[in-house]
Formats: C-alpha cells, sequence, structure tokens
C-alpha cells in the first residue's frame, strides 16, 4: 500500500519535473511563433501581449512576399529578398549535404569493409570537423577571392561539404556496420565488382539510414552563419544571414518581420529533426553507443 | 543485429595468384575512394593553412596594397598577441563560457535522460519537445532571446508574475549579467545534444551487471554509483569534450546578440578575432591569434581521440566478453 503511494508520487515529481523543462524548452519557440503573427502595436508592448489580437499575418506577407501594402511605412525593409535566400540555402545546404552523404558512405563502405582509415585515421578526421570555422574563415576568403569563389555557391558547398564530411562518414558507418556481409560475399561469388556491390546492394540496403544522415547534416548546413556572413556578401546570402541584415536596420526593433523571417527558417528544420529523432543519437555519438 | 566485424583485409590469404590479384584489386579500391578526399584536402586546406601561417609572420593589413609583399616580422605578432591583455581577456571568458555551458548542459541533460529512459506514457511527446531547441538554428536564438530578454519583456514579466516580486534584471545590457545570460541561451539551445546522448547511453546499458548488483541487494544509489555510472563512462566523456569543443567555438548566438558587449562584456576569442580581422582590419593579427587558437584545438582534440579511444576499446571488449558469457550459458 505505502509503496504504491510512493511510486505514484515518484511518477507525479517526474512529470513535474519534465514539464517544467518542457515549459522552458518550448516558451521561446512560443514567443517567436506568436510574435510573427503580431500586428506592430503589439511588438514590444507593456505589458507584454503573450496571444496576438487579432493574428495577423502582415508580417509574413511582409517579409517573405514584400507585399508594400501590408508594411507600417517605418518598417518596411524594401532591399531584403529572402525569397532568394531561400533558393540559395536549399541549394547550397542541399548540395554539400548530398555531396557529404555520398562521399561519405563511398568512404564508410571502405572504412566498414576493407579498413581504408585506420580507427586514429577515423577519429583524427573530425578534426575537419572540430576545429572553430573562425579560425580558417580569414584565409580562406582570401583563397576563395583569388579564385573567384567569393560571394559563389560552389564556395560555400565546398567548405560545408569538407566541414561536414566526418559526421557523414561515422554516421553512414554505422549503418553500413549492421548490414551482414554475407549479402556482399555472394554478390562477390556471382562476379560483381565491389563498386557495383556497393551501389547496388549495400547502399540500397542503408537507404533510410542515408536518408536519416541526410537530413542529420542538413540541420548543420542550413543554419551555418559565420562561415557565410563572411564568405558571401551580396549575391549568395543564405537565410541566416538575411535574417541577421533585419538586425542592422536603424528604423527601431522590429521584432514581428524578423519573427515571420525565423519561423520560416526554423520550422523546416524542426520538422526534419522530428522526422530523424530515433537517429539523432547516432549521429553525435560516433560509435560510443552500441546498440 | 550486431555481426562481428572481421575486416576482410586481415584474413589471411593464400598466396596464390588469385589471392594476389585480390590484394591488388582491393588496393586500387582504396585509392579510388581515397585519392579524391587527399586531392580536395590539398586544394583547399593546405593553401588555407599556408595562408595563415604566411599572414601570422608577415604585417600586412588591407590598407598595406598586395598581401604578397607584406613585411616579414618573425614571432612579433605571436609576441604582440601573447602579451595582448585582451586576449588574455578572451580566452578566460570562452573557457569560462565552454566550461559552465558544458557543465550546466550535461547536468540538465544526464537528469532528463534518467527521468526519461524507462518507458512512461507521453514519452514520445516530451522527448519531440526537447530536442526542439537544437533544431533552432542559432541566429533564431539570438534574435528571439533579444525579443524575450528586454527590460519589460515577457520573462521579466513571467517571473514578476509568478514570484510576486519586481524582477527587472538588465539581462542584455548589464556587462555583469551579458555573459551568464549568453551561458544560459548556450545550455538551453544545446541539452537536446546532452540529453540525447545520454538518453543512448542509458538505454544501450547492458542489464546484466544491474540486476546482478541488484539481486546482491545493492541499493538504488549505489547500483547508480558502481556501476552504471563506470559504464556510461565512455559516453559521458564523449558528452563532455563535444560540448566543450563546440562552445569554445561558439559565434553566432554571442555576434548576433551583442557583438562582443555590452564594453567587453562578452567578448570570447572567436568574437575578438572576428572583430580584430574584419573591424580593425589587423588580417596579420587574427591569423596569428587563430594559430595559436588551432594548435590549442588540435592539441585537446588529440588528446580527446587518445581518452576517447581507449574508452571505446574497453567498451568493445566488454561487449565482447558480455556475449561470449551469454552464448556460453544460454
Amino acid at each position: 500500500m505505502r509503496r504504491s503511494h510512493r511510486r505514484r508520487l515518484a511518477a507525479g515529481a517526474r512529470y513535474l519535473v519534465l514539464s517544467l523543462w518542457g515549459v522552458i524548452a518550448f516558451f521561446p519557440i512560443f514567443w517567436m511563433i506568436s510574435t510573427s503573427f503580431k500586428p506592430d502595436t503589439q511588438w514590444f508592448a507593456w505589458p507584454p501581449v503573450y496571444f496576438p489580437h487579432p493574428p495577423t499575418l502582415a508580417n509574413y506577407l511582409n517579409v517573405w512576399l514584400g507585399a508594400e501594402e501590408y508594411a507600417a511605412t517605418q518598417y518596411a525593409i524594401s532591399s531584403q529578398k529572402p525569397l532568394v535566400s531561400l533558393l540559395n540555402s536549399s541549394v547550397i545546404a542541399g548540395a554539400s549535404t548530398l555531396l557529404s552523404v555520398l562521399f561519405g558512405s563511398v568512404l564508410a563502405y571502405g572504412v566498414s569493409r576493407y579498413r581504408i582509415l585506420s580507427e586514429t585515421r577515423m577519429f583524427q578526421l573530425l578534426i575537419l570537423r572540430m576545429i572553430p570555422p573562425i579560425v580558417i574563415v580569414a584565409p580562406l576568403s582570401l583563397y576563395y577571392s583569388a579564385l573567384g569563389l567569393l560571394d559563389s555557391r560552389i564556395g560555400l558547398i565546398l567548405i560545408y561539404f569538407l566541414t561536414t564530411l566526418p559526421y557523414a562518414v561515422w554516421m553512414t558507418k554505422s549503418f553500413i556496420d549492421e548490414v551482414p556481409r554475407e549479402v556482399e560475399q555472394a554478390a562477390e561469388i556471382l562476379g560483381a565488382s565491389r563498386w557495383r556491390t556497393l551501389i547496388e546492394i549495400v547502399l540500397p540496403l542503408i537507404r533510410s539510414g542515408l536518408v536519416a544522415t541526410f537530413l542529420f547534416i542538413l540541420i548543420l548546413t542550413w543554419s551555418e552563419y559565420l562561415l557565410a556572413l563572411i564568405i558571401t556578401k551580396t549575391d549568395v546570402t543564405t537565410l541566416p544571414i538575411e535574417l541577421s541584415k533585419y538586425q542592422g536596420t536603424t528604423e527601431g526593433r522590429v521584432y514581428g518581420r524578423q519573427a515571420a523571417l525565423a519561423v520560416g527558417i526554423t520550422i523546416p528544420l524542426m520538422i526534419v529533426g522530428l522526422l530523424i529523432r530515433k537517429h539523432l543519437a547516432r549521429g553525435f555519438s560516433f560509435g560510443m553507443v552500441r546498440r | 543485429m550486431r555481426v562481428a566485424a572481421v575486416p576482410a583485409a586481415s584474413v589471411a590469404l593464400p598466396a596464390s595468384a588469385r589471392g594476389l590479384s585480390r590484394a591488388r584489386a582491393i588496393r586500387r579500391f582504396r585509392w579510388a575512394i581515397l585519392a579524391p578526399l587527399v586531392v580536395l584536402l590539398a586544394g583547399v586546406l593546405l593553401p588555407v593553412l599556408f595562408l595563415q601561417l604566411y599572414f601570422s609572420f608577415h604585417q600586412w593589413t588591407v590598407y598595406l596594397g598586395s598581401w604578397w609583399d607584406a613585411e616579414y616580422v618573425g614571432l612579433d605578432l605571436f609576441r604582440e598577441v601573447l602579451s595582448d591583455p585582451r586576449f588574455g581577456w578572451a580566452l578566460l571568458r570562452s573557457l569560462a563560457f565552454a566550461t559552465a555551458s558544458t557543465i550546466g548542459c550535461f547536468l540538465i541533460g544526464f537528469a532528463l535522460a534518467g527521468l526519461m529512459h524507462k518507458p512512461f506514457p507521453g514519452r514520445t511527446l516530451y522527448y519531440a519537445v526537447f530536442i526542439l531547441p537544437m533544431l533552432t538554428v542559432p541566429v533564431v536564438v539570438a534574435y528571439t532571446a533579444e525579443m524575450l530578454l528586454y527590460q519589460s519583456g515577457p520573462i521579466n514579466d513571467l517571473i514578476t508574475r509568478l514570484t510576486g516580486i519586481e524582477f527587472k534584471p538588465m539581462w542584455l545590457t548589464n556587462p555583469d549579467l551579458a555573459l551568464p545570460t549568453v551561458m544560459l541561451l548556450e545550455i538551453w539551445n544545446w541539452v537536446p545534444f546532452s540529453f540525447i546522448i545520454m538518453l543512448a547511453g542509458l538505454s544501450a546499458l547492458p542489464r546484466e551487471p544491474i540486476e546482478a548488483a541488484s539481486i546482491l541487494g545493492a541499493s538504488g544509489w549505489r547500483i547508480f554509483w558502481e556501476v552504471q555510472l563506470p559504464l556510461l563512462r565512455p559516453v559521458i566523456l564523449l558528452a563532455l569534450v563535444l560540448r566543450f569543443l563546440e562552445a569554445m567555438a561558439e559565434f553566432p548566438k554571442t555576434w548576433a546578440l551583442l557583438q562582443g558587449g555590452p564594453g567587453t562584456a562578452t567578448e570570447t576569442v572567436p568574437v575578438y578575432i572576428f572583430l580584430t580581422t574584419w573591424q580593425y582590419f589587423e588580417i596579420s593579427k587574427g591569423a596569428a591569434m587563430s594559430y595559436i587558437v588551432m594548435l590549442l584545438t588540435i592539441v585537446i582534440v588529440l588528446l580527446a581521440i587518445q581518452l576517447l579511444r581507449r574508452e571505446k576499446r574497453s567498451l568493445d571488449a566488454m561487449h565482447e566478453s558480455l556475449a561470449t558469457a551469454a552464448e556460453t550459458t544460454p
């Protein structure tokens, strides 16, 4: 009797603690979404307005479509082009992530089956990821300007590809390690080359793993800030840089507009993250968590 | 499913013609894969590292014309950086920032993982909500924080209402509070990372030792301290090391929110390097600083790799012995 009472108390305490953190985790996101629907008088009203009344789409229409008639004139920012940035972000994040996963999975296959990199080399590959970007960005931008890659999509794609490669190799390797080798051996006996085995047997077997890896790395490339800030100037802005332009405007704080843009940048990422929630641990754990 | 990883190359091959041609084919396969990687690293990273080295030994700013005939100054720039108190402070700030936020992330993440690792109704929902902060773009975190934290903003309003006490700290403009505020943001942003890793670590714990301990009559606390915690060591190490390194490199939130201000209150190493290079245009000094930071990071990473590899070996060995024990006693 007392035991079950205590157990119920413990369960209640658990829900309390978890819900408390749930509120802390979600409140900023709620505030961003709520602000994006507020008319400009409620952006920093006192007392703060928690739920927009009436909710308005003006922020979205103004920010994303440049609809001037919805803009209070002092907040109109005409020089921005978020749809172009959306395209840039999609192309850059998409292409660099795809390269990273394709190349990473081939490398991972070689490591998993033929040890083409030792375990030490595999760990050393992580240096590529762990060097702070600020440390290389200045010489990189000079080098890029010499190559004519400054302010180009190719430039960003290349550097994102290199800096996310360690994650791609480690993550795809963890999937390939789980594929039974008998299938490949059968293919080899039937005379298939290693490349054919890889492309026609192994990669299709881990395709859900490849998708998970793709989405995992997309989270990193989609939100990257510093390299994009320096390497792209005007032509090729990505969405995080587009958002930071709103901060520099002197017309005053344009919270509603910022929030509308921020929601548009963040929601796709949240959907992606929730889709692969079961694989996130694998992406971060570098073989240190055994299932 | 676990498959014994027997590397094909280590399988003893008969020294027949067929074996030799197979070995040659594997070598060719290996280089077909590695060559593009080597070319890319040599094509992108080497020139960058060379340029950085060049600038740390040659005094050049954007006003000085073409960079290739900049004056050679030996170790002067390194001396300048190492005797610059602002750099020292930035380094201290970065270390404090990274240490505090790593510990914060870890403790909260581990606690949440501990509460979550047994199934209960609503677990999936909590999990989904808990990982959301990590999926928020860092720049968005910074701007949302500004909307939340201004003096008459919602956070202060909520705390005032809930506690009934007038609560009006200036989170972002008070120099004593600005760095702790950014730490809190970093913790909010990255608790999910520690949470996910620790949850995976807890779920992957072998059940046998824990059951054995509880049959022997050990209390819950003793099992936690003396069985679970030692088994979790590799995962804990990983969660701490990766988070610390990422926190040392944190730039987007600190920069977008405060640009190192108020004063120099949030001027961490990445922010100071950014200011030196892109606002004071002291490219060479920035390069020297970068070099120091890069060497420091590489040393830390190599040390961490040593540690992680040792842990991974003992982890693998433990799983092997558990597997063989399970085979012999069905």
